[in-house]
Order: structure tokens, then sequence, then C-alpha cells
């Protein structure tokens, strides 16, 4: 019984805390944990790449203008563990992210977890904690 | 044993993970496990069908044995605050280079441990995709004075019944001894102390001996997870860090100064 608990609390913790995997540098010296975005958008590049998979997305602003965002992910050695693949992000598809905006205020930002076109949520590899 | 690892993988499943996330054992790990593996001649085998999941290890001051602080020297400790200020800014594995020393062991993604008659070779996928090499020929420590220093140093190794101890010596300057941003000198030598109580289990110490940068001798500890018919991937940190150009330094200015075009042609050419 009690082992049974403690695994499915281990199962939890892991996707509660996202995990502390990546990052060959610190979150906090470039985003800001303190500003939380929560962006959707259309999907306008991919680059799947070391050290960082940076994906770029069309938001519409207030005004009906558009702004332009590129989003952080860990490296695909690392995503790839949490269920990402290549395709997994599509020029076109329709996403939502959840992350921590850039320090210096541009439309930059960190995604912490990704709702994909199909409707999954995929958490992204970073420790926003360092 | 079965229900519980069924139980705990449908639950990840569930909440639309795959593989486990890199964090240091649990209990629930410890637990359910099988015995040490072993090689023909009996030597622990710290291989096998499987990678260890190494995890990051941010702060060598919460993995501390026999001791409730660091050492420091006062440079280390005035270091240590300042790389702190700046969130560890300027770590060089932010760079791209490999950790040289004991945090080789705590840095994100898995490694390998293949042992020869000869050497015992640790692959890395962090660091990135690096190796170290550790002579297990019996030949001497050498004098680090005699040495090129280097990232990783010279390792020496050798079993004392079931436990793996290397000596090293001969680190370069170039790196940080930990992510919080410990310094070290090239006066460093660790002693490391592997063994691998069960099948899933790496227990891993080091010994930190530098007295151009910490007062005493001091040690550190974690366990690494084994993630059996797991396989090592790809990591090639240098091939895009876009970080490293947007770095800049204490004044604001670009730490990476990026070559105006027209200035190379000018000095070039001698055109105004």
């Amino acid at each position: 019984m009690r082992t049974k608990a403690a695994a499915l609390l281990v199962a939890l913790g892991a996707f509660i805390v996202a995990g502390h995997a990546a990052a060959h540098h610190s979150f906090a010296a470039e985003f800001d944990a303190n500003s939380p975005i929560e962006l959707t958008g259309v999907v306008t590049k991919v680059e799947w790449m070391n050290p960082h998979t940076f994906f770029y997305i069309d938001v519409e602003g207030e005004n009906g203008e558009y702004q332009n965002w590129a989003l952080e992910l860990g490296s695909p050695n690392g995503l790839m563990r949490r269920g990402w693949t290549r395709d997994s992000l599509k020029v076109g598809d329709v996403v939502t992210v959840s992350g921590s905006r850039a320090r210096d205020g541009s439309f930059k930002g960190n995604a912490r977890s990704v709702v994909l076109a199909n409707g999954k949520r995929l958490f992204n590899g970073q420790n926003e904690d360092s | 044993m079965r229900k519980r690892s069924t139980l705990a993988a449908a639950a990840a499943a569930a909440l639309g993970l795959t593989s486990a996330v890199a964090q240091p054992p649990g209990d629930a790990a410890k637990a359910a496990s099988a015995p040490t593996p072993r090689l023909p001649d009996g030597t622990v085998d710290l291989g096998g069908n499987g990678i260890w999941n190494l995890w990051w290890v941010t702060d060598f001051g919460r993995q501390l044995v026999g001791r409730e602080d660091v050492p420091f020297l006062p440079w280390t400790r005035a270091m240590y605050e300042y790389n702190k200020s700046n969130n560890v800014a300027y770590d060089p594995q932010g760079f791209c280079l490999p950790p040289g020393g004991p945090r080789a062991f705590g840095t994100p993604y898995p490694a390998e441990i293949i042992q020869q008659n000869d050497r015992i070779v640790v692959i890395f996928e962090g660091g990135a995709h690096v190796w170290r090499e550790i002579h297990m020929d019996g030949r001497e420590l050498p004098d680090p004075d005699t040495l090129t220093p280097t990232y990783f140093g010279y390792s020496v190794g050798h079993w004392e019944g079931d436990t793996l101890v290397i000596e090293t010596v001969g680190f370069n300057e170039k790196t940080w001894l930990n992510f919080g941003g410990y310094m070290h000198t090239d006066e460093l030598r660790t002693i490391e102390r592997i063994t691998r109580p069960n099948r899933d289990t790496l227990h891993y110490e080091a010994t930190l001996i530098d007295p151009g940068a910490y007062s005493e001798p001091w040690t550190i500890a974690w366990d690494i997870e084994w993630l059996e018919g797991a396989e090592l991937a790809e990591y090639i940190c240098q091939e895009n860090n876009q970080f490293l150009i947007d770095l800049k330094d204490d004044f604001g200015m670009p730490f990476f100064q990026r070559p105006d075009p027209e200035e190379i042609w000018r000095s070039v050419w001698r055109t105004e």
C-alpha cells in the first residue's frame, strides 16, 4: 500500500517539478520567473537545435498588430525524453505557451510548457529555480 | 516490484510524461532493485544495458559529507557571492565548455561507464558530448607540474574491494567547480569513490583538495539512478549558443564583440 502511494507521489512530484534537466546556463540570468507569460499564437518558425530549441509564434497584440515572439526550449536530447519529437511543432500550428519573459523585456521567453495543436501539453526540460 | 513500477509508469503516461526525469534517486527507487552486477572475475560492473541518469547538482553546499558548510577562503567566498549576484552569467559551462572535476557527474544528461582491462572511459551526453579516461593499469599519478593542465585533469584509478577509487590532478583553471559559482585553482586534486550498491544505484563521492581555494579538504556525495534499457542521445552544445551572442558584461557591453564588417573591409583595403 505504502509503496504504491509513494510511487504515485514520485510520478506526481516529477510532473509538478517538471524536472531539473538541461540548461547549460542559468535560466535566471536571462529570464525572469516573476514575469510570467501565457501566449497563444501561430508557429512561424522552428529551430530544433542545441543547446536550445527555439520556436517563433505570431501573437495578436491589443491593437490588432502582430508580435513575433521567440520562445526557448531545452535541447532536443532532453525534450525527446519528455515526449517531444521533431514534428511536435510545425509552422502554422496554433499553440499556447506558458513560461517566463526575458529580463530585457523583449518579445522573448522561456517556455515551461506548450499546449500543442493536437491539444496535448508537453513540458520543457529546464530548471526555473536556478 | 513489478506492480509498483507499472503504477508509476501508468501515472507518468497519464500525465503525458515518457521517461524518468533526472532527479536524485528516491527511496522508492532504492527499495526495488537487483543485486550489484559483476564481471566474470568478480569486479563490480559499472555498465550494462542502460545508462546512468545524472541529475543537475546545482549546489555542492547541499551535498556535503561530514560538515555543514563549504570551507571557503575569502577569495572563493567573494567569488561565490559575485557569481550568485549575476545569476552565474559567466559560467564557462554556459559557454559550452566542459565541466572539470566532480561537476561532470552532476551535469545534466546521462552517462555511460565503459570498463576495459587497463582503463575506464566515462562518456557523458552532457557537458557536452565529452569523455573522461581513467587509467587502471597501475601507473603512478604524475606530478602535476609535469602535466599540461586540462579541463578534466589526469586520472588514475584502482579498486579497493567494491569501491572504484580515482585520483585526479592537472586541472586547468578554466572551469568552475560547480554550477553555483565555486572557483578552484590548478592545485586542485580530487579523490573520487564510486560504488554500485545495487543495480540501480551509483553512489558517487568526491573529496576536493585545493589549498589555493579552500581552507581544508571537503567531501561531497550523491546518488545516481540507473536507467535500464535506455541509451544516450546526442547533445552538441556549441551548435547555436544564442545565450553567448546576447551575453553582456557587468558594464552592459557585449561579452563577445561581434566585428563590424565595414571596419574589417576598411582595415584590409585602406579605403575611407
